[in-house]
């Protein structure tokens, strides 16, 4: 069978791809910020002494570590909004969704690091008359959020392939733009083509980014967690 | 709002039709992600330029590649460059397992490297092959350390196989989807899809745990 590849199609759709690939980092990005200080949370408290606030935290984490993305994602897109009587838009649903999940996955980052953090750090600022908080703020994170800084890239390179999966309910992201271009221009093999390679690009070179940190942080002598 | 189960217990038929899907596809793509991660690991593993560069570039691309593009790419534009259709099944088979193959295939690797080299010139010093120490020696030993890793690869297909319902192929989440739209009950029906799962892969979960508890206590 010969087929004969028409880009043009695609490419006079270009707007709706930039619009997409734009909406694409916009959920991306919020939900890495708001799940990276989420996640921070979520770990002091899982590492706290007391039960009433390392068990809820242990709750969450395990919960939005042991389901699938997309089943949360339908459960806060259809299921919240009628539990709390508000209006839900695609994208808070996925802002939501996607900051918890990631902050779960972000809050194993913080705790291993944390945990990494030799126990005489700990000793040292406490003899010197630091609280808890002035310890852990001052000596104890600083070194320890460098040692994390690959499994964060690694994890922000999840986040942005999961974030396609906003497409499903109807949120005009970069996947969402090429349903919609294919269905228009009867050019799925060109549409799809084209959205897997900027995907690809994409992530390709936030990969080799985290790669090449990686590499400066073993030359200075930081091991790194996972 | 008050919570009633009732509506989605009657629809239980329904829900382990689902489970069923759910399992069906998932034991497909562990199988031949596994398998072909193995094959395509070997080649990363590989000396010869003919062996690694197609593979490098194998686990680049659909490490690199969101699966949900994968799938609808396999679902929607592969048939036109065949002359057959393809169900949704083997759409969402095939994004799966070849992304799970790049994936494990990086797990190979680590684990064949991670094999001391003493073990390699042990093996060929008593006469064995390439083929034969890797068979006999180096991965049995790797297999032991890969374990966790892999069992965490197949926690991950069985969190990835709910993408199958954006192409309608019938399992758990595509039947929460349909009792939801039927009975108007989202909240049960989601929640119930969640729990279910929650409930699968929970014990995975831990067992994982345990296995990478007891592998850092035997090395």
């Amino acid at each position: 069978m010969t087929y004969t590849w028409d880009f043009a199609p695609v490419v006079a759709n270009w707007d709706l791809l930039a619009e997409g690939l734009l909406n694409t980092l916009k959920v991306t990005g919020t939900a890495l910020s708001c799940g990276l200080a989420l996640g921070l949370v979520l770990a002091l408290m899982r590492l706290s002494r007391h039960r009433l606030t390392s068990w809820p935290a242990g709750f969450v984490i395990e919960v939005f570590r042991t389901t699938p993305p997309l089943v949360q994602l339908f459960w806060f897109f259809f299921a919240l909004p009628l539990l709390v009587g508000i209006e839900m838009t695609p994208f808070m649903a996925a802002a939501v969704t996607f900051s918890i999940q990631s902050a779960a996955f972000f809050a194993e980052v913080f705790r291993a690091g944390i945990q990494s953090v030799e126990r005489g750090q700990w000793d040292g600022a406490r003899a010197i008359g630091m609280t808890y908080a002035q310890a852990m703020q001052r000596i104890v994170l600083p070194q320890a959020v460098k040692r994390m800084i690959p499994a964060f890239m690694e994890r922000a390179i999840e986040l942005m392939k999961t974030t396609t999966l906003v497409a499903t309910i109807s949120y005009a992201d970069l996947l969402f733009a090429a349903n919609e271009i294919s269905q228009k221009t009867f050019r799925p093999l060109e549409t799809y083509t084209v959205v897997a390679l900027v995907y690809f690009v994409l992530i390709f070179l936030a990969s080799l980014l985290a790669r090449q940190l990686e590499l400066r942080l073993a030359r200075s002598g930081e091991s790194t967690v996972r | 709002m008050r919570w009633d189960f009732a509506s989605v217990f009657d629809n239980t038929d329904a829900l382990l039709v689902g489970a069923a899907g759910t399992l069906r596809i998932f034991a497909i793509c562990l199988v031949l992600g596994l398998s072909l991660g193995l094959v395509v690991g070997l080649g990363r593993y590989a000396r010869s330029r003919w062996a690694y560069v197609p593979a490098t570039i194998f686990v680049e691309f659909f490490r690199n590649t969101p699966v949900l593009v994968q799938i609808l790419w396999f679902y929607f534009a592969l048939p036109i460059l065949l002359p057959f259709s393809i169900s949704p099944l083997a759409a969402a088979s095939l994004g799966i397992s070849l992304n799970s193959a790049a994936f494990s295939a990086e797990i190979y690797r680590g684990g064949i490297q991670s094999i001391d080299r003493g073990q390699w010139d042990g093996a060929r010093a008593i006469g064995m092959s390439w083929a034969q120490a890797m068979r006999r020696i180096i991965l049995p030993q790797a297999l032991k350390r890969m374990t966790p890793a892999l069992t965490n690869r197949a926690i991950e297909i069985f969190k990835m196989s709910t993408l199958a319902s954006a192409v309608a192929y019938v399992e758990l989440l595509q039947q929460g989807k349909l009792i939801a739209s039927l009975n108007f009950n989202p909240i049960e029906a989601y929640t119930a899809v969640a729990v279910i799962f929650f409930v699968f892969l929970w014990p995975l979960v831990q067992f994982t745990y345990l296995l990478e508890r007891r592998l850092r206590r035997d090395e």
